[in-house]
This record gives C-alpha cells, sequence and structure tokens, in this order.
C-alpha cells in the first residue's frame, strides 16, 4: 500500500514539474512574439503629442502606482487607464496578457513602447530610451 | 470600496507549499487527520485574513525579515479565493472520510495538494486563475 501510494506521490510530482516547464516555455515563446499593434485609437489619445496607455485590472496591486509613475515622470504626456476587464475587444486587439502593461503611443496613435509589468516601466522611466521624451 | 492592501506573493506560496508537502505526506501515511487539519489552516487565513493563517503567519515573521523585498505586490484576493476553493475540497474530503469514503476523502485531497503544489513550484495557481475569470465577468471594486 505504501508503495503505491509512493507511486501516486511521484506522478503528482512529475505532474507538477511536467506543468512547469510547459508552463515556462509558453511564458517565453509569448514573451518573444513581436505582437503587430493596430493604432491607438484617437479617443485614448484625444489629441495628445504622447500618450501613455495603463492597462489595468481590478486586481492588479501595481497598476495605481505605476500610473502616478507615469504622470510624475512625463508631465507633459496623456496618460490614459484602461480596466482591461471592462474594455476585453481593446485588451484582446493590443495583445494584452497581464497588468498592469503599458503602451506608449505617439501623434498618430503608432505605438513606439511596450512595458510588460511594473518593473519594467520603473526601468524606462529611470533610464528611457535615448530619443524619447520623458 | 478601496482595494485591500498589497501583500508579498511570496508567503501565499509559502503556504501553498505548506499545504502541498503536508497533504502529500499525510498520504503517504494514511494519515487522514492532517485533511481537516489542513482546511482548517487554509480557513484562517481565507476568511479571516493573513494574520491569522499560521503559515502566513511564521512566513511573515520569521522568513520574510532574511529576504529582500519582493519585485512586485500582489493583491489579496486572488490567493485568498483560491485558498477559500481549497478549504471547500478539503471540507468535502474531511466529509468523504468521515462517511466512509476513504479514496474519495483522498482523491480531493490529492486534487488541492497538486494544484497548491503547482502553485508554488511554477507560479501558476489555478484558483486565483479561477477568481479572474470571475472578476471579468462580473468586475469588482479596485
Amino acid at each position: 500500500m505504501f508503495m503505491a501510494r509512493g507511486v501516486i506521490v511521484i506522478v503528482i510530482l512529475f505532474a507538477i514539474a511536467l506543468a512547469g516547464r510547459l508552463y515556462r516555455a509558453w511564458r517565453a515563446r509569448l514573451q518573444d512574439e513581436k505582437p503587430i499593434h493596430p493604432l491607438v485609437p484617437d479617443s485614448l489619445r484625444a489629441g495628445a503629442d504622447r500618450t501613455w496607455v495603463v492597462f489595468t485590472s481590478p486586481y492588479c496591486a501595481t497598476c495605481g502606482p505605476v500610473e502616478a509613475s507615469l504622470r510624475a515622470s512625463d508631465p507633459g504626456a496623456r496618460v490614459v487607464k484602461v480596466d482591461a476587464t471592462r474594455e476585453p475587444h481593446l485588451a484582446e486587439s493590443f495583445s494584452i496578457r497581464s497588468a498592469p502593461t503599458v503602451l506608449l503611443a505617439d501623434v498618430e496613435g503608432n505605438v513606439t513602447a511596450r512595458l510588460v509589468g511594473a518593473q519594467a516601466v520603473d526601468d524606462y522611466v529611470r533610464r528611457p530610451p535615448s530619443g524619447v521624451a520623458g | 470600496m478601496p482595494a485591500p492592501a498589497p501583500i508579498d506573493p511570496r508567503g501565499p506560496r509559502f503556504n501553498q507549499a505548506v499545504l502541498s508537502v503536508a497533504l502529500l505526506t499525510g498520504f503517504l501515511v494514511d494519515w487522514r487527520p492532517v485533511v481537516p487539519l489542513f482546511a482548517l489552516v487554509l480557513l484562517a487565513g481565507a476568511a479571516l485574513g493573513p494574520k491569522y493563517g499560521p503559515f502566513l503567519v511564521f512566513y511573515a515573521k520569521v522568513i520574510r525579515p532574511r529576504l529582500a523585498p519582493p519585485a512586485e505586490m500582489e493583491d489579496p484576493r486572488p490567493p485568498r479565493f483560491a485558498a477559500a476553493v481549497g478549504v471547500v475540497f478539503l471540507t468535502a474530503g474531511a466529509l468523504a472520510f468521515a462517511a466512509g469514503h476513504a479514496g474519495l476523502g483522498w482523491a480531493l485531497a490529492l486534487m488541492v495538494a497538486a494544484l497548491a503544489g503547482l502553485s508554488a513550484a511554477t507560479g501558476i495557481c489555478v484558483g486565483c486563475e479561477i477568481y479572474l475569470v470571475l472578476a471579468r465577468r462580473r468586475p469588482v471594486a479596485g
């Protein structure tokens, strides 16, 4: 009986390890994909030269600080918050997989930067790429 | 309603690791009291908050001070919901044991052990994902 139970426990542990490997491979593939974004709609940009679109969710603990950080670091830009759970079609069109995901749009609505996660936004705010205002 | 204060996500993962190891060990040696015992442990954290979960408290008081600050904080509601789902499964398992259905009792407990182990080892929290699906259907305040 002990042996049979031991086999079941080993199978469960093996299944956990396998699921972990598959999950990591899936996440790595997602990160490698370069999504082709549509234009950010004018209803979000409202004619601004630069628009930060912060995709949030009701369960996102770091989205508020991310939004505040963008407002503080780039006061000349428009910052809009989009709840991905309330705007699922918009979120899907920009391949939003997690919150916060932040897009930077130029005056024509082209996405010029895509930041996934609070850490990425923090890194960007501290060291914006040359040629990008902020 | 204001969003609850974010938590260190490593706390629930530690809790899930302890839960998984305890349930698998209990199954291995056929020690059935582990199921209702951990139903109560999960219930304390899920119903009353992280301050009342013994292993969450152990993590916060003993382990966390020895670690670097977390890279990110998380909303406590999804892991709390996941713990509540675990409570339901473990309570059903304990009732199955009491009714003489040991196989069903262990099957329910092993489902919890597997999902808790998966979350602890990989960060894939199935209960949290269920919460997110429900939140998308009926957005919660935040």
